[in-house]
């Protein structure tokens, strides 16, 4: 007897273990650090972010805050990537520590998926208020049906205050203002409980009386019918009539308690507005470009044509939402999160203006520690080897203007 | 201990050893069936019942019913035709459930602060009394998976309304209509769930106009019927050899 016992506790211990496990097995948290494990390529000719704006880096609860800037949809798009026909403007961050308040692009409010263009520039909008305290990275991030998420810069911001202190007043359209962080809570947890309670009533009635050694001989043998007595027969029909009752009832007093509701909403949005573009006067080819391991460098040979009517200088390199700035031509005063900022990055043969209607060629070198930080070096390893990124000239107004650049890349071990 | 001895030297003993060798079984029953049964409905209902802005009129109250009403068809097959004990529906759901509400209480919200309003389980129990009384007033698998497979489709939706019926009210927000269900998905960023793979509202039951949800428990109930008979010869092979051996005792 006591080996069966033992046997059986150890049993049931193992079947508590997995129990608890099985229950602990899923959570949705995502973290939001996953921008370096993702391929390089992936983020270099994707989806590319550029001029953003975190409106504050510090913010209490209940405040607001805004990522704003645009994003470029690069028209090389790479084979092994789905297009964006079905994306999703989302925000990374670890769980709702923000609330999504409101995300647009071209204007549009955009709650669901839309329809991107390659070769198009859209500019964005996403709307926050803080939920939770503490020092979060808040990233950009599109999610693109069979392509996953493509995951933008991010940049730390501390949430002050306490999460009790948040709430998220709404009012309806049939006139009820209502708190949405605890709404119909209390209904949830009403018929949850009684529910259940009725399930535990019912298995209380079995299983207050001997269960399975008594029962299996008196079924062996063949005595079975003598289980059930008429009077479980008529406690067995009060469940079912008092279940179907129940049903019927609620159901009828939440129609009158709720006689307007929708179904959910969904569907695909299309024509999102991009950003008309002005049309560029600069042209530029990659000649060769090199990654040089040892020196953490990108080298490229650009020949640039300017045909505008006013001498450009090239101010920046953006790869990947790395950005290399030549120090001498343009500085940044967003504010942009320094880990992804080489300021004085980019150097150039000859950074001098080049002249309406001149063609030059020119060595430029982006080098910064974030090549391996952010493992675009991985780069090397990619079976389609090829470096993609955003170039930026400057006239001598100070006007900006955006070329692509997509080309392959020969590594340098030496 | 020889065969020949018995392990208990008197009648008294002896039921008091069956009692609580019925409350290991029951425990141990239990606490596997909230495992099985927990992980079988994440892998098949998932997303479906974890957010309010899935419960939808059509995929939801297609999905959640035949998916669920898996375990308890085989857990009934073992308890009633084994031991006529007509529980097993109730037991499967109750522990079920308990799992669930342990889950998205510690982890949906005590660990990644989802609200409980947006992530509480389905409600599983009326169906699950109905299946274990028309089982255990029949007896017959056959009925039960007609009858009782029928009524687990048909009541799963107008068990759950009561719930959800709150959260379906419509708000009008930045310019477009949302029920605050949809709005709790946009408000509460899921960063590991885009909008995309939501599955709403989609199908093929245009032409039944706004009357979608009877149309979808009927589906869904035909295919309970099916899945039911299904599952209770899982049951049955399953509870082939006996939980203890009479021998040993
Ligand atoms: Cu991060």
């Amino acid at each position: 007897m006591k080996t069966i016992k033992d046997k059986i506790a150890k049993l049931s211990f193992v079947a508590l273990l997995l129990a608890v496990t099985s229950a602990m097995f899923y959570t949705p948290a995502a973290s939001a650090h996953g921008e370096k494990s993702q391929a390089a390529f992936m983020r270099m000719r994707t989806i590319h972010w550029f001029d953003l704006d975190w409106s504050t880096d510090e913010v209490a609860v209940n405040e607001q805050m805004t990522i704003s800037g645009k994003f470029h949809v690069f028209a090389g798009w790479p084979e092994t990537v789905d297009k964006p026909e079905v994306s999703f403007l989302n925000i990374g961050i670890p769980g709702p520590v923000f609330i999504r308040q409101g995300s647009w692009i071209g204007g549009q409010l955009v709650p669901r998926s839309v329809t991107l263009e390659l070769g198009d520039t859209y500019e964005f909008k996403v709307l926050l208020k803080a939920r939770r305290p503490g020092d979060w990275h808040v990233h950009t991030m599109m999610n693109v049906e069979g392509g996953g998420p493509i995951i933008g810069p991010g940049k730390w911001v501390t949430v002050t205050g306490t999460m009790g202190d948040f709430v998220n007043p709404l009012t309806t359209l049939t006139g009820t203002t209502l708190d949405l962080e605890t709404y119909a809570l209390d209904n949830v947890y009403f018929w949850h409980a009684l529910w259940m309670s009725i399930g535990a009533a019912w298995l209380w009635f079995w299983v207050k009386r001997p269960m399975f050694i008594p029962r299996h001989i008196a079924v062996s043998s063949g005595k079975a019918d003598t289980l059930i007595s008429p009077l479980d027969k008529k406690v067995a029909m009060g469940f079912a009539a008092g279940t179907l009752g129940l049903v019927m009832f609620s159901l009828g007093a939440t129609n009158e308690q709720y006689p307007i509701t929708t179904p959910l909403q969904a569907g695909l949005m299309r024509g999102i507005k991009p950003i008309e573009m002005p049309e560029t006067t600069v042209t530029v080819k990659v000649e060769d470009a090199t990654y040089r391991v040892p020196g953490r460098a990108m080298q490229m040979t650009l020949t640039i044509t300017n045909n505008g009517d006013s001498g450009i200088r090239l101010g920046e390199f953006n790869t990947a939402s790395v950005r290399f700035l030549d120090a001498d031509v343009t500085e940044d005063e967003s504010g942009y999160p320094d880990d992804i900022l080489a300021e004085e990055g980019l150097t150039q043969s000859d950074n001098s203006p080049i002249a309406p209607g001149e063609t030059r060629t020119i060595e430029v070198t982006a080098s910064d520690a974030a090549w391996e930080v952010y493992r675009l070096a991985d780069l090397i390893y990619d079976p389609d080897s090829r470096f993609a990124g955003l170039l930026f000239f400057f006239d001598e107004d100070g006007n900006r203007q955006m070329t692509m650049v997509d080309a392959p890349l020969i590594p340098s071990f030496i | 201990m020889s065969a020949s001895q018995s392990a208990v030297r008197s009648r008294a003993e002896a039921v008091q050893v069956s009692r609580t060798l019925d409350w290991m079984i029951l425990f141990t029953v239990f606490t596997v069936i909230l495992g099985g049964y927990h992980i079988h409905y994440m892998l098949t209902g998932g997303d479906w019942d974890f957010w309010t802005d899935w419960k939808d009129r059509r995929l939801w109250v297609t999905v959640a019913p035949i998916v669920s009403i898996t375990f308890p068809a085989a857990v009934q097959a073992c308890l009633w035709f084994r031991y006529r004990l007509p529980f097993g529906a109730v037991v499967c759901v109750l522990a079920l459930m308990i799992g669930e509400w342990i889950n998205r209480y510690l982890n949906f919200w005590g660990w990644t602060y989802f609200p409980v309003n947006f992530c509480f389980p389905s409600n599983l129990i009326p169906g699950a009394i109905i299946l274990d009384v028309v089982l255990m007033l029949s007896s017959s698998f056959v009925l039960t998976a007609v009858v009782g497979g029928m009524a687990w489709g048909l009541i799963f939706y107008p068990g759950n309304w009561p719930i959800i019926a709150p959260l379906h009210v419509p708000v009008e927000y930045n310019g477009m209509m949302f029920t605050l269900a949809d709005l709790q998905g946009y408000h509460y960023v899921r960063t590991g769930t885009p909008e995309y793979i939501r599955m709403v509202e989609k199908g093929t039951l245009r032409s039944f106009g706004k009357d979608v949800a009877p149309v979808s428990a009927f589906f869904s109930a035909f295919v309970c019927i099916i899945i039911y008979f299904l599952w209770h010869f899982f049951g049955r092979w399953f509870s082939k050899t006996d939980f203890i051996d009479g021998e040993g005792l």
